[in-house]
């Protein structure tokens, strides 16, 4: 996607007199329109097409095959929640509905997701958390000097041969580096993944992550995640608000179709209305 | 389908306590279910949520012989999970009969992962299962 890789940059001197004061002059850097040799190109990437589900029962496997370089503090913390899975505490990371982020959403995700190629662009949508996407710039841009923090980071990649090489950068210092829905601690910031994802064969998509973490982890953590090709219509993807859980579909005084707040457990479990949660 | 719903039911009770493998996907850990135990009643459905993360399932059943009825959650995958297992938002109805099979929640209140559920009038059975989902190309 090397098409895009020019930028028309274009300079603005903000023109208010001879007087502009230097730093008044914004760089603009406008995204070019794809021509239709942007659009032909995309034909020579390898086809991702159809909804991937994930290999979850592989995920659990590599919390084993390959272990997280925890460092002592974080190590402490992890088995505290190990401990407390054992014993059935209810604490889950993502009880909250906030987005899993990066990495989690590649390492520990349930859900489909599926990749939408556009010129300068790889698009990974899923299934969950309402607003769960990844935006991957291919046109050739590097990282922004100063980028906001976010859930899934700031992305770009680059194709060599038919793998995606993905860097992202500027994520969260909240978000979890996570094994499991249950264990998992905060990246706590200078977080980097860098990923490359390929065809394993022509139905298995193949992540390989290396995550630099340097305040959680001894060294960078190298672990591979797997995701299976499905084409039947049916595993298509549907939106998957996680909020809605807390909620129930009721009517409001005025006979509306509103939502209306469900109980729930501390731990997030639907418990019916008139359950008293007092212990049987 | 008993087949499958054995190996499900065989999978949770060697994995759940390590890895929290549950028929319910992301956002909370499944420990708070109790995988050792599995409770079968029958009932009738109140409500089905067809609902993001997690669909729920209430079944109104006498918890002993002429006890008071009482309403349990059944929790389950996320609608598009389920969705390509086969279940639709119709699946179930207020006033279905069903025989109901669920790992309890460890705190004793009203709730529970679900497992399968037969329909008492029509011997339809109907399961979950993630784990179906791990190989390409499924139909």
């Amino acid at each position: 996607m090397t098409l895009l890789a020019r930028e028309w940059r274009v300079v603005l001197a903000l023109v208010l007199g001879v007087a502009a004061p230097a730093a008044g002059a914004v760089d603009v850097v406008i995204n070019p329109p794809p021509a239709a040799k942007d659009w032909a190109a995309l034909a020579s990437l390898p086809d991702w097409s159809g909804v991937w589900t994930p290999n979850v029962t592989d995920q659990q496997r590599r919390i084993h095959s390959d272990p997280v370089p925890w460092n002592k503090a974080a190590a402490a913390q992890v088995a505290k929640l190990e401990a407390a899975e054992r014993r059935g505490d209810p604490r889950g990371l993502f009880v909250n509905c906030l987005p899993e982020s990066m990495p989690s959403w590649m390492l520990i995700t349930h859900n489909a997701l599926e990749f939408l190629f556009t010129p300068g662009r790889v698009t990974i949508l899923g299934e969950s958390d309402g607003n769960r996407l990844r935006r991957i710039y291919t046109d050739g841009r590097g990282h922004p000097a100063d980028p906001d923090p976010t859930f899934h980071g700031h992305s770009i990649g680059h194709w060599e041969n038919d793998t995606l090489v993905v860097d992202t950068v500027a994520i969260l210092p909240e978000a979890y580096i996570a094994v499991s829905e249950a264990v998992g601690v905060p990246n706590n910031g200078d977080l980097h993944v860098i990923e490359r994802i390929r065809l394993e064969n022509p139905d298995v998509l193949r992540d390989d992550l290396e995550i630099v973490a340097p305040n959680v982890l001894t060294k960078p953590w190298k672990t591979s995640r797997f995701l299976f090709r499905q084409r039947a219509r049916k595993y298509d993807i549907v939106e998957g608000v996680c909020l809605q859980g807390n909620y129930s579909e009721g009517k409001d005084a005025s006979g509306n179709a509103v939502f209306v707040p469900a109980p729930q457990t501390e731990g997030g479990n639907t418990i019916p209305p008139e359950d008293s949660g007092k212990p049987r | 389908m008993n087949n499958r719903s054995a190996s499900i039911i065989c999978a949770f009770g060697l994995l759940g306590t390590i890895a929290g493998i549950a028929p319910v996907a992301a956002h909370h850990s499944f420990a708070m279910f109790d995988f050792s135990k599995t409770m079968t009643v029958k009932g009738t459905v109140t409500e089905f949520r067809w609902t993001n993360p997690h669909v729920a399932l209430l079944v109104q059943f006498e918890p002993q012989p002429g006890a008071a009825p009482e309403v349990w959650s059944m929790e389950l995958t996320s609608p598009g999970n389920l969705t390509r297992g086969g279940w639709t938002r119709h699946s179930f109805k207020p006033g279905d009969r069903v025989e109901l099979e669920f790992n309890p929640l460890r705190d004793g209140k009203h709730g529970g992962a679900f497992n399968k559920a037969t329909f008492l009038d029509t011997g339809q059975v109907i399961t979950s299962n993630l784990r179906a989902a791990e190989k390409p190309g499924l139909e």
